[in-house]
C-alpha cells in the first residue's frame, strides 16, 4: 500500500488530484481511498490531502502521518516542516516548480520528481490549475500507474473540450516530468 | 453631493476614525466583500463594539478556535437559529447594568433571513437596544454556496443549480430590508461597498437610533467566489447593482422609507449580470423576469417612500 | 485502451465519497418528498441531489427549506400523508429539529434521514465526534452505523426497507461519520435502478400503512393521556424490538441481491477466539480492522465487534459474541456525565452480569477530529490485554488527553 500525502493551497485541486488517483487505481482493479485534512478551506489557504492507494482494500480511516510518497502543487511550501513531517526512509517528493534545480532535500528523501505543472496547465486549460499535470507526472515518478487508467479516471470528473484538454495535461505530465534520485 | 475622486476618498478616510481591530492574513477569499465590510465596521463604529457572529463565512475570522482569536474586538460566537437572541439578552443586561455598549449582532443572509429569521423578527418587534448588520452575499456561501431567501432570480447556485431540467433559482428573492422596515424600528437602511461614504454615514446614525431601539442594516456584500467574478471587480459589481436598481439605496425612520441615491437613468439588469457567472446560462426572457422583478421591487419601494408625507407618525409614539 | 472499472452485471463501480454514496442512495430509493438545508459536513448530499433534481434524474418535490426544524417538519408530514421521505443532516442541525425528531417518532413515520456525525457538545464546533447521535439515542429512532463508503449506501437502501416495513413503522437515521468518511473517497459498488426497485418490491406487497389523506377521516397529532398514551409508547417500545430480528433478515435478503452481507445488528471480526476484544462504532473500525490483523501476526488473541444497530441497543445480540470473553474494551467517541466511562461503554455495563465474568473499560477517542490512530488503537488493545492478564487497569481513559489521567484529589481547585 502507498501512503500519500498532498499539500498545496486553495484552488489549485489538491483535493481533486488524489480523488483521480483513487480513480485511477480503482480502474484497474485496485482500491483507493483519499480524503481531505479538515479545516476551513479558501482560495490561497494551504490545503493538505490524503491518499492510499493498494491492491488490497484500503481499511484505515486514519490521517497518513508517515508518508512514502509528498505530492506539492505549491513550490512555496517544498522545504515547509509540515510538508516533510513523518516521512519515512527512501521517499519520494513530487514537485510542481518553475525552478528545476534541487533545491529541495531530507534524509529520507531518496527521489524528486520536479515539473512545472502551472506552465503546462496554462497552455492547455487556460488556468493555473496544475492537478491533472501532477496525476501523470504522479503516475511516471511512482511507476504505481500507467498512463492509460490516469486519462480515463478524467471521464468522472470533466467532459466535452475539458476533458480533452485534461487528458493532455496528464500525458504531458507523464511524458515531461523530471525525475532525479537523490 | 458629487465632489472629485479624491474628495471623495478623503471624505470616506475621515470615518475611519478608529483602529483596524483583525489582524492580517485572515480566512477571507481574495475580493472577498465580506472582509471590507467587517474591517470598516469597528474603524468607524469604534473597537468596543460587542461583536455576534454565527457558522457562516464571517465565522473563520470572527469566531476564535480554542483560546486564540484573530481580532481583538469582545465577540459573542453563537448559533444561526437564536443570534439576535442572545444578542438581544447582551444588550438588555448591559441596559440594567448601565453598561455603555453598541451591541452588533454580525449575520449573513442566510442567518438574517431563512434560519435566523424568527429571532430577528422578535427582536425588532420588542425593539431591542442594538444594531443588526446583515451582510447581504445572496446565499449559504460557507458551506459551498447554496441558495438563501435573498437569492435572485435566475441564479445558479448548489441547491439550485442550472441543469437540463433547470434554469436556476425558479423563485424571486424577498425583500429582507423591506421587511424589516415594516416593524417601524427607529432606524433601516440598505448600504453597499461602492457608496462606502454612505456605509459610514448610515453605521453613525444606526449607532444613534440604536438609544431609541432597533437598528438594522442590509448591507449587499458581493462574493468573488460563489457568484463567480474576478476578485478585482468586488466594488465594480457593487456599483453596477446600485446603477441598475437591482438595490436601491434607501434608508427608513420608524419605518418611513426615503430613498438616500436617486438612480436618475437606470441601466438594465444585464449590464449588472454580465459581471456575474451566476447568471451566465440566462438567456434573454430569463434575465427579462429578473428586470420585472427589480423593476416591481423598485416600483414598491418608489411607491412606500412617496407615501411618505401622508404618513405622519401619530404624536403618541414619537420620542 | 480503454480502461472500464471492474462492473459486475447489475451494478458500477464509482469512487465516491461517503456524502455521494447516500445521496445516490436516497435517489435509488425514488423517495417522493426530499428536504434540503445545507450544514457541514453534510452538504454535498444535498447538492449532489438537488443535481439530480435540476437535470431530470429525480422525479421528487425538492424543498429547499430555510432551516432544519423545517426539514423534518415537512419529510414528517409528507410520511404521514403516504410518501417515501429523505433528509440529511449533522449535529447542530439534529438538534435544531429535535422537537419535530420526536414527533417524527411518536407518529411512526416512516421516515428515513441520514446524520453525519459531528460534535455538538455545547462548544462549537466542526469536527467529527458522535455526540450528536448521543445526544437524540432515545428519540425513539432506529439508529444505523456505517463504517464505510460502500456500507453508507447500502444502509440508506436498508433503512427503507426497515422503516417501511408493515410490522416495523419507525423513523430510522442512518450515521457515519463526519469528515472521516463524509469526505472520504472510496471505491463503491453502486447498484443499478432495477435491483433496487427489486429489493424494495416487497414493500408494495403489504397491507397499507394509515395515511392522512382528504375524506379519509383519519387525523394524526391527537393528544395522548393515561392508558391510550401507554398502548402507543408500549407498541414503540415493541416494534423497536422487532425491528432487531428484521434488520437480521433484511440483511439476508440484502446479500441475495446485491451480494453484501454485514452481519446483521453487529459484525464479530475474528471474535470465535478472541480472548480479548474491542467494541466500536463507525470509521474507527476499519483502523481497529488493520490493527488486529497485525497483532494477530504476533499471536495476540483480539477481536472486534462492531456495533451496526445503536438503537434499539443490540443487547442480546452483543451478550452473545462478548459471553465469557476475558477483558472489553469499549471505544467512545462521546461522553457522557456522572458515569465513569463513554455512553456505549455504560450502557454495555448493564449487560455485564450476564457476560460471565468478563471484564470492560472505557477508552474515550476521537472526539472533536482527534484521529483514532493506528497508535492509539494499539494502545486501547495492550490496555485491554492487560486487564485480561490480571493487571490493574484504569476504568476510563482518555486516548489523546494525558491530563485527563490524573486522579480527582490532585485535581482539586480546577475547573
Amino acid at each position: 500500500m502507498s501512503d500519500v500525502r498532498f499539500h498545496g493551497r486553495g484552488g489549485q485541486g489538491v483535493v481533486t488530484t488524489s480523488k483521480i488517483l483513487a480513480n485511477a487505481f480503482a480502474r484497474t482493479g485496485q482500491f483507493g481511498a483519499s480524503f481531505p485534512m479538515f479545516g476551513f478551506e479558501r482560495r490561497g489557504a494551504p490545503v493538505t490531502a490524503f491518499g492510499r492507494f493498494s491492491d488490497k482494500p484500503v481499511r484505515e480511516k486514519t490521517q497518513i502521518y508517515t508518508p512514502e510518497i509528498l505530492v506539492v502543487l505549491d513550490p512555496s511550501q517544498r522545504n515547509s516542516e509540515a510538508v516533510f513531517q513523518g516521512l519515512v526512509p527512501g521517499g519520494m517528493l513530487l514537485l510542481n516548480d518553475s525552478d528545476n534545480t534541487i533545491n529541495v532535500s531530507h534524509e529520507n528523501l531518496k527521489k524528486l520528481g520536479i515539473i512545472d505543472a502551472n506552465k503546462i496547465a496554462l497552455e492547455e486549460i487556460g488556468l493555473p490549475i496544475p492537478n491533472t499535470v501532477i496525476v501523470g507526472a504522479f503516475a511516471k515518478m511512482s511507476g504505481l500507474l500507467e498512463i492509460d487508467p490516469c486519462c480515463d479516471a478524467l471521464q468522472d470528473y470533466f467532459s466535452g473540450k475539458k476533458l480533452s484538454a485534461n487528458i493532455v495535461c496528464v500525458k504531458r505530465g507523464f511524458e515531461e516530468v523530471e525525475l532525479f534520485d537523490l | 453631493m458629487t465632489g472629485k475622486k479624491k474628495g471623495k476618498l478623503t471624505k470616506v478616510l475621515d470615518y475611519l476614525k478608529y483602529e483596524d481591530p483583525f489582524s492580517k492574513g485572515v480566512a477571507f477569499c481574495p475580493g472577498c466583500g465580506l472582509e471590507l465590510l467587517v474591517r470598516f465596521i469597528p474603524q468607524v463604529l469604534g473597537n468596543d463594539i460587542v461583536i455576534t457572529g454565527t457558522p457562516s463565512c464571517s465565522a473563520p475570522v470572527l469566531l476564535g478556535q480554542n483560546n486564540q482569536s484573530w481580532h481583538t474586538l469582545s465577540y459573542f460566537g453563537t448559533l444561526m437559529t437564536g443570534a439576535a437572541a442572545n444578542a438581544t439578552g447582551l444588550a438588555r443586561y448591559y441596559r440594567k447594568a448601565g453598561i455603555k455598549n453598541t451591541v452588533v449582532c454580525f449575520n449573513g443572509d442566510g442567518t438574517a433571513a431563512d434560519i435566523g429569521f424568527g429571532n430577528l423578527s422578535g427582536a425588532a418587534e420588542r425593539n431591542e437596544p442594538f444594531i443588526y448588520i446583515c451582510y447581504d452575499n445572496e446565499g449559504y456561501m460557507n458551506t459551498g454556496i447554496q441558495k438563501s431567501g435573498t437569492t435572485p432570480y435566475g441564479a445558479s447556485t448548489t441547491t439550485t443549480p442550472f441543469g437540463s431540467a433547470s434554469k436556476g433559482k425558479n423563485l424571486r428573492r424577498m425583500n429582507l430590508a423591506l421587511k424589516m422596515a415594516m416593524h417601524k424600528i427607529p432606524y433601516t437602511a440598505t448600504a453597499t461597498l461602492s457608496d462606502l461614504g454612505d456605509l459610514a454615514k448610515k453605521l453613525l446614525k444606526a449607532k444613534e437610533a440604536k438609544e431609541r431601539g432597533f437598528a438594522f442594516l442590509h448591507v449587499l456584500a458581493p462574493c468573488t467566489t460563489g457568484w463567480g467574478y474576478a476578485p478585482e471587480n468586488t466594488i465594480e459589481v457593487c456599483r453596477r447593482a446600485v446603477k441598475t436598481n437591482y438595490f436601491p439605496l434607501w434608508e427608513a425612520i420608524n419605518g418611513k422609507i426615503r430613498m438616500t441615491k436617486i438612480v436618475k437613468k437606470p441601466k438594465p439588469v444585464s449590464t449588472y449580470t454580465e459581471l456575474i457567472k451566476k447568471f451566465a446560462h440566462l438567456n434573454e426572457a430569463d434575465l427579462q423576469i429578473l428586470q420585472d422583478d427589480v423593476d416591481y421591487e423598485y416600483c414598491m419601494l418608489g411607491g412606500l417612500s412617496v407615501l411618505e408625507a401622508e404618513c405622519q407618525l401619530p404624536a403618541s409614539l414619537e420620542d | 485502451m480503454n480502461t472500464k472499472i471492474n462492473a459486475k452485471a447489475n451494478s458500477q463501480i464509482k469512487v465516491i465519497t461517503g456524502n455521494a454514496a447516500a445521496a445516490i442512495a436516497a435517489k435509488l430509493a425514488r423517495p417522493d418528498v426530499v428536504a434540503a438545508y445545507p450544514i457541514t459536513p453534510q452538504t454535498e448530499i444535498i447538492e449532489q441531489i438537488s443535481k439530480f433534481h435540476a437535470n431530470g434524474e429525480m422525479d421528487c418535490e425538492l424543498i429547499t427549506v430555510e432551516g432544519e426544524n423545517s426539514a423534518m417538519n415537512a419529510v414528517m408530514a409528507a410520511s404521514l400523508a403516504g410518501g417515501r421521505v429523505f433528509t440529511a443532516t449533522s449535529s447542530w442541525g439534529l438538534v435544531f429539529m429535535y422537537d419535530a425528531v420526536l414527533a417524527t417518532a411518536g407518529a411512526r413515520a416512516p421516515v428515513v434521514m441520514v446524520n453525519v456525525n459531528r460534535e455538538t457538545p455545547g462548544i462549537i464546533a466542526v469536527s467529527s465526534g458522535q455526540q450528536d447521535m448521543i445526544s437524540t439515542r432515545d428519540s425513539g429512532w432506529i439508529f444505523l452505523i456505517a463504517e464505510n463508503c460502500q456500507e453508507v449506501l447500502d444502509l440508506v437502501l436498508q433503512a427503507y426497507r426497515l422503516a417501511e416495513d408493515y410490522d416495523i413503522q419507525v423513523p430510522v437515521m442512518v450515521h457515519y461519520d463526519g469528515f472521516y468518511l463524509s469526505y472520504l473517497s472510496e471505491v463503491v459498488d453502486v447498484p443499478f435502478q432495477e435491483e433496487v426497485d427489486r429489493f424494495l418490491a416487497v414493500l408494495k406487497d403489504q397491507p397499507e400503512r394509515t395515511k392522512l389523506v382528504p375524506g379519509g377521516k383519519l387525523g394524526c397529532g391527537s393528544h395522548g393521556i393515561l392508558g391510550g398514551y401507554l398502548e402507543l409508547r408500549h407498541k414503540h417500545v415493541s416494534a423497536m424490538e422487532r425491528s432487531k430480528a428484521k434488520f437480521e433478515q433484511i440483511d439476508k435478503e440484502y446479500q441475495e441481491i446485491f451480494g453484501r452481507s454485514y452481519g446483521g445488528q453487529v459484525e464479530a471480526y475474528r471474535m470465535d477466539d478472541a480472548d480479548v476484544v474491542l467494541v466500536g462504532s463507525g470509521s474507527m473500525c476499519g483502523t481497529i480492522k488493520t490493527v488486529i490483523d497485525a497483532k494477530r501476526e504476533e499471536g495476540v488473541k483480539v477481536g472486534l465487534l462492531k456495533m451496526r444497530m445503536y438503537r434499539p441497543f443490540p443487547g442480546e445480540a452483543m451478550v452473545k459474541a462478548l459471553k465469557g470473553k476475558k477483558a472489553i474494551g469499549v471505544v467512545d467517541r462521546s461522553l457522557c456525565f456522572g458515569f465513569k466511562g463513554g455512553p456505549i461503554y455504560t450502557e454495555l455495563k448493564a449487560f455485564e452480569t450476564q457476560l460471565e465474568g468478563s471484564k470492560m473499560v472505557s477508552f474515550i477517542d476521537g472526539i472533536a477530529n482527534t484521529d483514532i490512530t493506528t497508535a492509539n488503537v494499539e494502545t486501547m488493545i495492550d490496555t485491554t490485554c492487560g486487564l485480561a492478564a490480571g493487571k490493574e487497569v484504569r476504568e476510563v481513559t482518555w486516548i489523546c488527553y494525558p491530563e485527563a489521567q490524573e486522579s480527582d484529589a490532585e485535581k482539586m481547585g480546577g475547573r
